[in-house]
């Protein structure tokens, strides 16, 4: 396993497990649950594996575009989510005759868009270097 | 994009994926999945390992009919 794949399973397993904390921790935490997201924070624990070890070459040409395409993916996909949250939101508004929408509604759609973000970019990265891995 | 990395190596006496690898300023991965066919190199990748094998990139690497 190359040490950007490792950086990808982290940044996956970190994504689902801030998701699964903050889920878990709403019914008795209610909006302060949403603090749970802070644990997003520790995809960056995934550059300890960046580490250069002798003349070892770490990260080459295949992880760069590999990397370059699953955050274009996790991005669109984040965004694309967003937005169309957005728009659910704003008919759901509409349809039920409420003025205001409640910002804790818009703060879990913000941080759970970064959370998707990673998540869709671990999972593509994953899902690549599998596919390529068990080519024949 | 098809090539004959892995016949290459085998030729060069003891040539390991992890050698060509170094040579070649790439991770050992990437020569397996070079090998595999799953990916296809820059052109700058190609041409430093054809330069290892001292042969030309079209005897290395070729396109599939």
């Amino acid at each position: 396993m190359s040490a950007m794949e490792k950086v990808a399973w982290v940044e996956l397993v970190v994504s689902v497990v801030a998701v699964a904390v903050v889920t878990a921790l709403f019914p008795w935490l209610g909006n302060g649950a949403l603090g749970a997201f802070g644990l997003l924070a520790f995809v960056v624990c995934g550059t300890f594996f960046l580490r250069r070890r002798g003349q070892a070459v770490v990260v080459d040409e295949r992880d760069r575009e590999i990397e370059r395409r699953s955050t274009r993916i996790g991005i669109e996909s984040a965004w694309i989510g967003l937005f169309l949250a957005l728009i659910a939101v704003v008919l759901w508004a509409s349809y039920s005759d409420r003025a205001t929408v409640d910002k804790s509604l818009l703060t879990w759609l913000v941080f759970a868009q970064f959370a998707v973000c990673y998540g869709v970019k671990g999972l593509v990265s994953i899902v690549t270097y599998r596919g390529q891995r068990s080519a024949p | 994009m098809r090539n004959c990395v892995r016949d290459l190596r085998a030729n060069h006496g003891s040539l390991t994926q992890q050698s060509l690898a170094d040579q070649v300023g790439v991770t050992r991965q990437t020569i397996i999945a070079l090998e595999g066919g799953s990916y296809t190199p820059s052109l700058a990748l190609a041409l430093r390992i054809a330069k290892v094998f001292d042969q030309s990139v079209e005897e290395v690497f070729w396109l599939e009919d």
